[in-house]
């Protein structure tokens, strides 16, 4: 066991070194972070919440669209970068099984979108920390309630953030395992993460009364197999209005996570077991 | 109890499905094969036969369609069969942006070196293929040469019983292909056993203590290179200051014990032979 992790951080870590050497991560990393320090050029002039939540929405968006076109993009480049060079060849030739090379894989990658979201956050923060005191004080000059604005809770939502992306990647790995092509586990993949984000969706379709057939099972199907990404997307609740959520949902979201991690690269260990290297 | 065999090879065919519609491609046949410990094992054949696609199913990469395969008395595709085993793709490729040192580190953690000895097996892995002054520099400036022989440490750091190399010289000049060799010899003296596979017959004439020659997929020819290639029905006389009297009188004499003249050449070397004496080194590391 002591050796298998020992190999798998060692695919993680070659991983993580040629991840960050890649055009296409600086390039959205660079994007993000612009995105973010311009949202703070915004003003709005109501010296309150409209302003801070506007801050916090470029923020969130950013974060979520770009983490999730890197792990989508990133997770399907490293996996195929391995087997089209053909140095899968080599590795999986040694002691090492396509489960703890899988691992490797996804620690390895999911290291560098910890990056990612570390630096936006951070970044984040300090946005809104410097609106928010300078906003509390023309609130207070005005003798009007402060707006409210937690840096702890966008520490939580940026783990939540963190482990989203980490279902994100264990997913397109599983469908990358499985994939013939690149671009056949980009599209797949990216599809996949659209309809785990509106699960709300088709939750709502499935609950309405309907005749049960074909189209019914797939929702069915649909909803219970693809994860509900959309509840790690907690940051206005965390951040702006930090005593509305409610007291199971956090323990809930972070075991859910974690479990379809744990679930999706048992899943890409199993379709990528017999493949042909 | 004598050991197993470093790989046996028991009825082994592969079929691959080509195109969208899948039509079968046999690249290995019934293949039956046992390669003994301790010897260089020349695995030969053209382009396509199916000489890359059998070593692949022995180390577990490719899974066959049919037959058995153990490597060193175990089922291959078990971790602890490869651990005893190193291998050399065809046509190496590894990651650009490590050093050829980085390289081997990595390998050697895979592979099951014990940390505190990582290092001193890197540094001798990288003195025995002759890259100590390139280790430094990054694997995407190598040429084809130096990739064959950083591939050969790579494939070797962790000291295995059996190294399977897939044409370790293609692409390398005959000074460095020599070079290769001598490594190659140098793991036989050390109790390894090699597999190689190669069209390039006369370098594994020089290596190889035994071979085995597939066409299409199927075994043709197997066995010890010197009873494979010697005709014991003939024989080679090399005489220096031959005169055409001298050699009427010898004919006759053979003629007269009943043995027949077949003809008379001069012995050739080979270009390869020409080249090296002519050639002292590549610069290469
Ligand atoms: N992954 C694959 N898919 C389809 N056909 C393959 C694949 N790999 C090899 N082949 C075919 O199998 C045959 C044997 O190939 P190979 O073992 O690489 O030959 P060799 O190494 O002797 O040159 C060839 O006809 C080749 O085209
Ligand atoms: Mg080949």
């Amino acid at each position: 066991m002591k050796a298998a992790c020992h190999r798998s951080l060692w695919i993680a870590r070659i991983t993580f070194l040629e991840a960050i050497r890649q055009r296409f991560f600086a390039f959205l990393f660079i994007l993000g972070a612009a995105l973010v320090l311009a949202s703070g050029a915004v003003r709005v002039f109501d010296f309150g919440h409209s302003e801070l939540k506007f801050l916090a929405d470029f923020g969130f968006g950013g974060l979520f669209l770009f983490g999730s076109i890197l792990g989508v993009v990133m997770t399907a480049q490293l996996f195929f970068a391995e087997i089209d060079n053909r140095t899968a060849l080599t590795l999986l030739a040694k002691p090492l099984s396509r489960a703890e090379f899988l691992a490797g894989k996804f620690l390895g990658i999911w290291a560098v979108l910890g990056v990612f979201v570390l630096v936006l956050a951070a970044l984040l923060a300090a946005m809104l920390g410097w609106r928010a005191a300078e906003l509390a004080q023309l609130a207070a000059d005005r003798r009007l309630a402060p707006p409210e604005c937690d840096l702890a809770g966008l520490a939580l939502y940026a783990a939540l953030q963190w482990l989203r992306l980490g279902v994100v990647v264990a997913m397109v790995l599983a469908v990358a395992a499985a994939a013939r092509t690149f671009l056949f586990a980009v599209v797949v993949g990216a599809l996949a993460v659209l309809a785990g984000q509106l699960q709300w969706l088709s939750q709502e379709l499935l609950l309405k009364p309907a005749e049960p057939g074909l189209g019914q099972a797939a929702l069915w199907l649909l909803t219970h197999l693809l994860p509900n990404l959309q509840q790690f997307n907690l940051g206005d609740a965390l951040v702006l209005a930090p005593h509305q959520v409610a007291a199971g949902t956090l323990p809930w979201v972070f075991l859910s996570g974690v479990a379809y991690v744990v679930a999706f690269l048992v899943l890409a260990t199993f379709l990528f077991r017999r493949r042909e290297i | 109890m004598t050991a197993a065999p470093a790989i046996e090879v028991r009825h082994l065919t592969k079929d691959f499905r080509v195109g969208l519609k899948g039509v079968k491609l046999r690249a290995v046949d019934d293949l039956s094969l046992s390669i003994p410990r301790g010897q260089v094992y020349g695995l030969l054949g053209p382009n396509g036969c199916g000489k890359s696609t059998t070593l692949k199913v022995v180390l577990g990469l490719v899974p066959a369609t049919a037959g058995e395969v153990s490597i060193l008395g175990l089922p291959s595709a078990t971790a602890e069969a490869r651990a005893r085993t190193g291998f050399l793709p065809e046509a190496p490729y590894f990651h650009k942006f490590l050093s050829g040192r980085e390289l081997v580190r990595y390998c050697a953690h895979l592979s099951g070196v014990p940390s505190d000895r990582v290092e001193s097996a890197v540094e001798e892995a990288v003195a025995l293929v002759d890259l100590r002054e390139a280790a430094g520099r990054l694997v995407g400036t190598y040429s084809k040469g130096m990739l064959q022989r950083i591939g050969l440490a790579q494939a070797i750091v962790h000291d295995p019983e059996l190294v399977i190399l897939d044409e370790p010289t293609a692409g390398v000049d005959p000074v460095g292909a020599a070079a290769i060799g001598r490594i190659i010899e140098a793991m036989r003296a050390r109790g390894k056993t090699v597999v190689l596979c190669s069209h390039l017959l006369g370098q594994v004439e020089q290596v190889c203590d035994r071979v085995a020659i597939m066409d299409k997929g199927r075994l043709v020819l197997e066995g010890a290179v010197e009873e494979v290639l010697e005709r014991r029905d003939r024989h080679v006389l090399t005489v220096d200051a031959l005169t055409p009297a001298a050699l009427a009188a010898a004919e006759a004499a053979l003629v007269a014990h009943g043995a027949r003249l077949g003809a008379v050449t001069h012995p050739r070397r080979s270009l390869e032979e020409l080249f090296r004496e002519l050639v002292t080194g590549s610069r290469d590391a």
